[in-house]
């Protein structure tokens, strides 16, 4: 019976504190002593996670490649297919960058910093953790500001777009993936050139959101990073193909989904591009079903963009 | 002080499996939920104090691992699951081999509804019905299915650092 009664004292009392944490956390939301304390737990965990990460890797990669056995020939002819595309692409897109040069150019415009890519420095990090939570897709790298990593850079691997540092300590950065619901990034098509607003998916291919509606989208179309609006992502980095186009409505959306390059699944080396982000990140909106569409022509705010 | 300390280790331990280890081995794209099997376990085995303490500091943990979710949603689901689990130990004692992994699984289900039904409350977009569903039933299995070792590990620790007094963390 004291013992009982001694628990439900200690719930209360647990409960409230965690009631007051959630109020301070949801108001102070990235900032605030609670979110001083999370870089302060990552700095503390970020050497034991790289520890472990260490010896659980070879672990990791064996039952992962027991699970592929059986995949094995199916995944070497398709790793071979796309590796053809890439590389057709790769070509593709540089003489499609060439002349886009060329036209800038021509018209007098200014080169802005996407087209000086060579001028990139990019940091090569090794993936040493995931979320602790199924509801969170995010990474532990192991740089931070003491390697010249910054809030909002860019994150990529060999395939295409992983994500961006959404928190830094001074060792270890977090980036949120690509694939988090959260996320969202201006692209646009590399093929047409139209712009539209990407989310992640979770579990799901990702939404590609059109500024034009009516704009032409196809199966296997290549969705790129875009810096349309001042947005935070170098311009032209892959980020999927079009897996499926919704019909046309009639409404203000029409769902497209985007099917990434990157596994997520299989994360190990990550770059960082070392690149400030525009000052002025702009304000992308959350990908909604055109009703919630607001009347101005100025797009909601995303809790992603707004870092 | 040196069960204080065990039960410490032992909550570090699952976070770091769970974030470096448990990513490259999931079912069906879900990993367990190590940080609650192992607060679960010690709330079995102790009582409902232990169980609110633990259950407590495993969420708050949970939470601080993360980046985007409030602090203290994991910590609240936790500690109730925690308290539940320790209150309902008597009753578990008549089954013993069955009632670990019916509290593993149970417990699971709960907290991952729990943690994803607050989330919605707090308008995250990532807590959708469908993902929630699925995340409960996979990390309820992936969590039974470790429940074993888990309990056991936990309970040696408990024959081996025994508390100095009943009703005791």
């Amino acid at each position: 019976m004291y013992e009982r009664r001694r628990a439900r004292i200690l719930l209360a009392v647990f409960a409230l504190v965690s009631l007051v944490l959630l109020t301070i956390s949801a108001r102070a939301g990235d900032e605030g002593p609670l979110a001083s304390i999370r870089d302060g737990v990552m700095t503390v965990f970020g050497p034991l996670q790289d520890g472990v990460a260490a010896v659980t890797r070879p672990v990791g990669d064996f039952f992962s490649g027991v699970g592929d056995l059986f995949d094995l020939r199916a995944e070497n002819a398709r790793l071979e297919e796309r590796l053809q595309q890439v590389e057709t692409r790769r070509r593709s897109y540089r003489d499609v960058q060439a002349e886009n040069e060329r036209l800038r150019e021509l018209l007098g415009m200014e080169e802005d910093l996407t087209n000086e890519s060579d001028e990139y420095v990019f940091l090569s990090t090794q993936v040493i953790g995931f979320a602790s939570s199924n509801f969170e897709w995010t990474i532990t790298i192991d740089a931070g500001t003491d390697d010249g990593v910054a809030k909002n850079m860019t994150a990529i691997d060999g395939a295409g777009l992983v994500g961006r540092v959404i928190q830094v300590g001074a060792r270890t950065s977090r980036v949120l993936l690509a694939i988090d619901p959260n996320f969202s990034a201006a692209a646009r098509i590399a093929e047409t050139g139209e712009f539209g607003y990407l989310t992640g998916g979770d579990t799901e291919p990702m939404r590609l959101n059109l500024i034009d509606p009516e704009a032409q989208v196809e199966v296997g179309n290549e969705i790129v990073t875009s810096t349309y609006r001042n947005a935070l992502f170098p311009d032209g980095i892959p980020i999927g193909v079009v897996e499926s186009v919704g019909e046309e409505t009639g409404s203000l959306a029409r769902e497209v989904r985007v099917r990434p390059f990157v596994d997520f699944t299989r994360l190990q080396v990550v770059d960082v591009i070392l690149r400030e982000p525009p000052p002025e990140p702009v304000d992308l909106p959350t990908v909604g079903t055109g009703e919630d569409e607001p009347a101005s022509d100025e797009p909601p705010p995303s809790p992603d963009e707004t870092g | 002080m040196r069960r204080l300390v065990i039960i410490l280790l032992s909550l570090v331990t699952a976070a770091l499996l769970q974030t470096a280890l448990f990513p490259s081995l999931t079912i069906a794209g879900f990993r367990p939920d190590l940080l609650l099997l192992v607060a679960v376990a010690w709330a079995y085995q102790d009582g409902p104090i232990t169980g609110t303490i633990v259950g407590f500091f495993a969420g708050l943990l949970g939470d601080l691992l993360l980046s985007q979710p409030p602090v203290g949603l994991d910590a609240l689901v936790v500690v109730l699951i925690g308290y539940g689990v320790g209150v309902a130990r008597p009753y578990l004692a008549m089954a013993p081999n069955a009632a670990p992994l019916a509290v593993a699984a149970s417990s699971a289900a709960l907290a991952t509804v729990g943690h994803g039904l607050l989330g919605r409350l707090f308008g995250d977009p990532r807590f959708t019905f469908q993902l929630i569903a699925q995340a409960s039933v996979m990390v309820a299995v992936y969590n039974t299915l470790l429940s074993p070792v888990v309990f056991w590990l936990v309970r040696r620790m408990t024959v081996r650092f025994p508390p100095s007094r009943p009703a005791e963390l």
